[in-house]
């Protein structure tokens, strides 16, 4: 916690100024590079090693791949990229859980996951996809390792692209105060959100979602069970969403324009439309890298399905070499092709469900089949999904709920106030255009109470939901 | 003119911020814990005082701290299980773990998995600042209340640093309750603290322990007087047990200090003599030895078992949240130690000729 404060209060500010100052793009390209390097510097000096060595590789072997494009040079290095991560991501995993006994087991299975490895080297194999497609990158080494150690994004994303960022590391420009105010707009929103998931998680007295899932023991019913899945996935979402909300606002602070990461999914009617609103930088890579490239590789429909289901199992094993993870990605395929077929036999019969009703309905399938879907993301093991899949699914089974009154108020409570606000204004990003509109001392209130909120609740980097992946 | 009304906007905004964020923590607190909005909040409401000295309040609560009907730490109590009694402080009590991980309460679950069924309650009447002195003189009632086989005896040393303390008259004087307290207050001085590089706390409590040090004698070690009235209050205490039908457990005091130490140990031997300015540092790490070897002989001498917790709890910061309180992942490993060695024991409490007394 303290250095995530000690970054905003005091590194962030020196940072802003030393920038402001810098003479050249080049200069202002070496500071960020410094603070960026120094502040992942205090997660560990091997994580930072790791960092930096798939930093060089990607660098060397992507100026390799634009002097000479060839399809094994790529899959060299998608290889090796793969390896770097399996090598910290899964393979502990494989040594505790399969081969313990095997030698060399023991240390393998203690090897400690750098933190945001799988948001970097992400972004380490879209640059070599991108010079392999012949885009006409030429980062500098600098340019490059900020690239790919950028301070707001090291940790949990947005996973950028090089193409992106590029014009803004070499754009002369100074960051201005209007950056600061609408980057600062940005983080008391994503505070905010945050603050919303902390409470969601801990819940009033201790019994709260985490309660629920972790509890051992505890008997739910079907509404308990609906209950703490609508309240796992808006948790997941404040938090995820609200921690992306501040690492954008911060790189606006210094002019720095990075890709939104979330856009109201849950207003979404279909599920292709939430899979374009929930984590984008994510969905949008395997959409780019993965399923683009593999769905071309042959004609039929068959292999174009499947690798839409694979495409799925590749994003829910991102987060965790599991069989749960694994369920997840393969549930969300076979959702999405469920709706892509739905989609075609509707167009071939001319038949489209439209109007408010249809629209409701389709939002309300969308909604519970993505909750559905949290199960498998959130148990603790299989008999625990299991169960929870049972209770949900049987609701006439049990009676009573289990979850305190006033929990399940706030769950309904925050959930209802989310829709009203997103749907009706959609203006919840522009906090401080919403903050604007009260007088002087209401503003000063909410100020204090975002300040501490940021402070006592929000800003505990162990518990973001992403750092575990 | 314009500059005085701009300072007079700046001052009226100041304090609309301060006023609001005691409102917020106030919010967050009555959101949380359930607190009350207003009125005083802190963690006294937890105890209070009887003709045999500082109690438990029954029902009271305080952020996690919940105590039950009886004014133990955890859950309301049942009569029809095999009672596990603990005595001692803090490191008992709970501080740093979250709720429900206090190592009682993992004991009860790790007695009940072995035993296959719910049969054991493990009762919580450690609060902070307890000493085998104050202790000895709640056995009756407890007995009479909770009727337990086994007593988990977990002292803890520091108490008995300056023996006046031992006596409620003559321990330092609590600070007079202000008018109002100020929530915030503590909030912001533990987070300014947090934000300041380990190096310059650690001069910070350095000079706060000069100041504090100023009134006292400062020893390199223990006096043997002080181990002398530890072993004689232990003693007691256990054969107090023992007199009533309950069979006393020792168990050893596990601290954070291995036979080596790092900068970091002693920066956290600092952090540990803040609060007895009168002893050196490495004078704790003699208490603790000697004090050990104390509650080893009390256990041969009196024949009761002994479990070795210094010396079978890892001593690393995964355990120990700072000199002697245990993490979540301390907790578990003392429970863990305690079932092994209770095992053997409470398996002559689950022969069939067993009934628990509560529910005779």
């Amino acid at each position: 916690m303290t250095q995530l404060y000690a970054a905003f209060l005091v590194g962030i500010p020196l940072l802003w100024l030393g920038a402001r100052h810098a003479e050249s793009a080049r200069v202002r390209q070496m500071l960020y590079l410094a603070a960026s390097y120094l502040f992942y510097l205090t997660f560990g000096l091997g994580s930072f090693a790791v960092l930096l060595a798939s930093t060089m590789f990607n660098f060397w072997w992507g100026s390799v791949i634009r002097r000479r494009p060839s399809t094994w040079m790529l899959w060299i290095g998608i290889l090796l990229n793969v390896a770097l991560l399996s090598t910290f991501k899964y393979l502990p995993q494989v040594a505790a859980n399969v081969a313990p006994t095997l030698p060399l087991a023991s240390p393998v299975a203690h090897l400690a996951l750098p933190i945001g490895i799988s948001f970097w080297t992400f972004q380490g194999l879209s640059y070599l996809f991108d010079q392999f497609r012949e885009e006409r990158l030429d980062p500098t080494l600098i340019e490059f390792m900020l690239y790919m150690g950028f301070a707001p994004t090291v940790l949990s994303g947005p996973i950028c692209r090089l193409p992106e960022l590029l014009p803004q590391f070499r754009d002369t420009s100074k960051a201005t105060w209007a950056n600061v105010v609408d980057g600062a707009r940005g983080i008391w929103v994503g505070v905010l959100m945050i603050t919303l998931a902390r409470f969601l998680g801990g819940g009033f007295d201790g019994h709260g979602v985490n309660w629920g899932f972790d509890h051992a023991g505890l008997r739910l019913g079907a509404a308990d069970v609906w209950l703490l899945l609508v309240g796992y996935g808006f948790q997941l979402f404040f938090d995820f969403a609200g921690y992306s909300r501040v690492v954008i606002g911060i790189a606006q602070l210094f002019g720095i324009r990075l890709p939104e990461n979330f856009r109201h999914p849950y207003l979404s009617t279909t599920l292709a439309m939430f899979w374009t609103r929930w984590h984008m930088s994510l969905s949008f890579w395997i959409r780019d890298y993965l399923f683009m490239p593999l769905a071309t590789l042959r004609r039929e429909a068959w292999w174009r399905n499947a690798m839409l289901v694979f495409s799925m199992i590749v994003f829910g094993l991102w987060h965790k070499a599991s069989f749960l993870f694994l369920l997840w990605g393969t549930y969300q395929g076979l959702l999405l092709l469920a709706y892509r077929l739905l989609q075609q036999r509707q167009r071939r019969l001319g038949v489209s469900i439209s109007g408010v009703a249809g629209s409701f309905l389709s939002w309300l399938l969308t909604f519970g089949l993505i909750t559905l879907g949290w199960i498998m993301f959130r148990a603790r093991d299989g008999s625990q999904a299991m169960y929870l899949l049972g209770q949900a699914v049987t609701p006439f089974a049990s009676q009573g709920m289990t979850l305190p009154a006033n929990f399940a108020l706030f769950i309904v409570g925050v959930v209802a106030a989310y829709f009203v606000v997103a749907a009706a204004s959609r203006r919840y990003a522009q906090g401080g255009a919403v903050l604007g509109g009260f007088p002087l001392g209401v503003r000063y209130v909410c100020y204090a109470g975002i300040f501490y909120f940021a402070v006592f609740h929000a800003a505990d980097p162990q518990s973001f939901i992403y750092f575990q992946f | 003119m314009r500059s005085a009304g701009r300072g007079v906007r700046i001052s009226v905004a100041v304090v609309v911020f301060a006023v609001s964020l005691e409102f917020w923590a106030r919010v967050d607190d009555y959101l949380t814990y359930d607190a009350p909005f207003w009125g005083r909040y802190n963690s006294q409401m937890l105890y209070i005082r009887d003709t045999l000295g500082q109690r438990g309040k029954p029902n009271a609560r305080y952020r996690k701290w919940k105590l039950n009907e009886l004014g133990f730490r955890g859950p309301a109590m049942r009569h029809d299980r095999i009672n596990v009694l603990c005595f001692g402080a803090s490191e008992t009590f709970g501080l740093y773990e979250s709720e429900g991980q206090e190592y009682p309460r993992l004991l009860e679950r790790k007695l009940n998995e072995r035993a296959g069924r719910d049969t054991f309650q493990v009762v919580n009447a450690a609060y902070p600042g307890e000493s085998a002195f104050t202790a000895v003189v709640r056995v009756p009632e407890l007995i009479d209340a909770i009727h337990p086989r086994i007593a988990i005896v977990y002292p803890t040393p520091a108490d008995y640093i300056w023996l006046p303390y031992l006596h409620p008259a003559e321990s330092p004087p609590q600070s007079a309750e202000a008018p109002f307290d100020f929530r915030m207050g503590e909030r912001l001085r533990t987070f300014a603290k947090g934000l300041l590089p380990e190096g310059i706390q650690s001069r910070l409590r350095e000079q706060e322990i000069r100041r504090g040090a100023a009134a006292f004698a400062v020893m390199d070690r223990l006096p043997d007087e002080n181990v002398r009235q530890f072993h004689d209050d232990v003693a007691h205490l256990v054969q107090t047990l023992r007199d009533r039908g309950v069979l006393p457990v020792v168990v050893t005091h596990a601290s954070a200090f291995g036979p080596t130490l790092s900068e970091d140990d002693r920066r956290l031997l600092i952090s540990w003599r803040k609060f007895y300015p009168m002893l050196k540092e490495d004078g704790f790490l003699d208490m603790e030895r000697r004090m050990n070897e104390t509650l080893r002989a009390i256990a041969t001498e009196q024949g009761v078992p002994l479990i070795d917790a210094a010396a079978q709890i890892p001593a690393t910061r995964q355990n120990f949240a700072d000199f002697v309180h245990f993490t979540n992942r301390g907790a578990e490993v003392m429970a863990e130690k305690l079932t092994r060695g209770l095992m053997p024991i409470v398996q002559a409490q689950l022969q069939p000729s067993s009934t628990p007394k509560g529910a005779e």
